[in-house]
């Protein structure tokens, strides 16, 4: 029986080797920079004081007291 | 806050939680999220439109301009294009800086790119409106005006890319790595979907299969990536509480890298494409429980002794309502692509339920979440009414679930239907009236929550606000 979708299936498996291999190199990339790592955390503590402009905006909420 | 930091994470010193002194200057972000603000309400008289048509098919039906045909791609290009993936750009371009801890790259060329954008925007009201298209899902800009998409584009991932070559630290926050895979996820994405489906050869079941690949991955990879960057970084900003786990976030977003750009095709399920194709694709979809869950847990757990907040913090209602809704569309793409539920659900008023549920309940709650946190922020000032933020929130909230519900219930029982070949088709139609009215009605309450979010946005960035003398500094 022929299958006539092989056309695009070829185009868009092409595709999805590209980024899937882009995926795993990134992914190893990742591996080696210590994003999985005992540092790993630091990112989500630096952001939070990421803006010297800040102001505060909002009467209530995002001035409330915070769990440590 | 830094002695706060220092006691969670011993191990982080204070030099490196303290930001960069230099002053954004935030004008891209000003002129796209205006834009954005701007397209929503517009598009959204488009919505109305098209939904009093369910109702009411001779409603405005001899004028070629107001035609099913020509508003149903104007406003779902609009939405997407003109309002989502505008308001998702000019966060990024607020989002992205202060996560490097640099200036922008080039505020100018953020600025070509904007006026670009609008050039974009108002060529595809007019082009759809006058019926040049292409009649292919999500891609029906006419060409040239896709072509200036890609450039476009171009523009956008030069600045963001440069800006992130430069930046102070070296490990990049989730934010920083979702943000890229957008932008490189969309240029594959969005050039199958506009020009390899133009190729020659390309015809049939083969341009539907790559329109499908394209128009679920523009959901999958363009707006997922974009809004979840934007949710990671506005729920512990809005919140000011660190999210729960750097590491699970990383696992989520590889995992969203592997498994999502193959689920397109369950679009096409008992359709005439190949069975070996359609198991990979529900396989796949499958799989996409893990970076939901992922996703959902984070933000669910970052929230752990925080929910008082909901109370008196609108951006954080929005982002917290959007994760719910992320969690129940997630739960049910994978459970639709299976062949049973699909029999019965698909091409029916379930989809636009479920779609609707994803872009609006979602997408556009977590993109409302971060204007309302930008705009007062970038203008330095505050918002010009808390109320009218929360009227808008419960009004997008209530018409939200009203239509998703009755969408969802509609499109059961228009399966349902369409499963007993004794039902004549018109009746199937005819039975849906109730269902389409809810839907306008529903469509009434989300559109008045877009004109108060206009109204506060625009107002806030007009100078109705309360000026801010001196920025925070601690």
């Amino acid at each position: 029986m022929t299958d006539f979708t092989y056309p695009s299936v070829y185009f868009s498996y092409f595709l999805f080797v590209l980024l899937a291999g882009g995926a795993v190199f990134f992914f190893v990339r990742s591996l080696k920079d210590g994003y999985l790592g005992p540092n790993s955390e630091e990112p989500k503590y630096r952001m939070l004081k990421d803006d010297p402009d800040d102001v505060e905006t909002q009467p209530t909420g995002a001035g409330a007291p915070r769990r440590p | 806050m830094a002695e706060a930091v220092k006691a969670i994470q011993p191990g982080i010193s204070s030099t490196a939680a303290v930001a960069s002194p230099e002053i954004h200057h935030d004008t891209t972000v000003k002129w796209f999220l205006l834009g954005a603000v701007g397209y929503f309400a517009i598009v959204g008289i488009i919505a109305l439109i098209i939904a009093a048509k369910f109702v009411w098919p001779q409603f405005l039906g001899t004028i070629p301009y107001f035609t099913y045909g020509r508003m149903r791609p104007l406003h779902v290009n609009g939405m997407l294009f003109g309002w989502l993936l505008a308001a998702d750009m000019g966060l990024a371009y607020y989002i992205v800086p202060r996560l490097c801890g640099v200036k922008l790259w080039s505020e100018k060329l953020g600025i070509a790119t904007s006026i670009l954008w609008n050039i974009i925007i108002l060529s595809a009201i007019v082009t759809l409106l006058g019926g040049y298209q292409k009649g292919l899902e999500y891609a029906d800009l006419p060409t040239p005006v896709a072509v200036l998409v890609v450039i476009a584009w171009v523009m956008f991932g030069v600045n963001i890319f440069a800006t992130i070559a430069t930046r102070k630290y070296n490990q990049m926050y989730v934010s920083t790595w979702y943000l890229m895979g957008t932008i490189l996820w969309t240029a594959f994405v969005y050039l199958t979907g506009n020009f390899a489906t133009l190729l020659p050869g390309i015809t049939g079941v083969n341009q539907a299969n790559l329109t499908w690949m394209y128009t679920h991955n523009a959901v999958g990879l363009i707006f997922t990536p974009a809004g979840l960057a934007v949710a990671y970084y506005f729920i512990p900003r809005a919140s000011n509480t660190p999210l729960f786990s750097h590491k699970l976030s990383m696992v989520g977003f590889w995992s969203l890298a592997f498994v999502y750009v193959w689920t397109g095709a369950h679009h096409m399920i008992h359709g005439p494409i190949s069975q070996w194709l359609q198991t990979i694709s529900i396989v796949f979809s499958i799989m996409l429980l893990i970076p939901v869950w992922a996703v959902v847990y984070n933000f669910i757990a970052t929230m752990k002794g925080e929910w008082h907040q909901l109370s008196d913090n609108v951006s954080l209602k929005f982002l917290m309502s959007g994760t719910v809704f992320y969690l129940l569309t997630c739960f049910q793409g994978p459970m639709h692509s299976l062949r049973s539920v699909n029999a019965i659900v698909s091409k029916t008023d379930w989809i636009p339920g479920h779609a609707h549920m994803a872009v609006l309940g979602t997408f556009s709650f977590i993109a409302m979440a971060g204007v309302y946190y930008v705009i007062p922020r970038v203008f330095k000032t505050t918002l010009h009414s808390e109320a009218a933020a929360n009227w808008s929130f419960w009004l997008f909230l209530v018409g939200g679930l009203g239509m998703f519900t009755a969408l969802w219930l509609g499109g059961f029982w228009q399966g349902w239907q369409w499963n007993n070949p004794s039902i004549p088709f018109i009746d199937t139609v005819v039975a849906l009236k109730p269902v389409w009215m809810v839907r306008f009605f529903s469509g009434i309450l989300i559109f008045s929550g877009i004109v108060l979010f206009l109204y506060n946005i625009w107002s806030t960035a007009l100078g109705s606000g309360k000026a801010q003398a001196e920025p925070v500094r601690s």
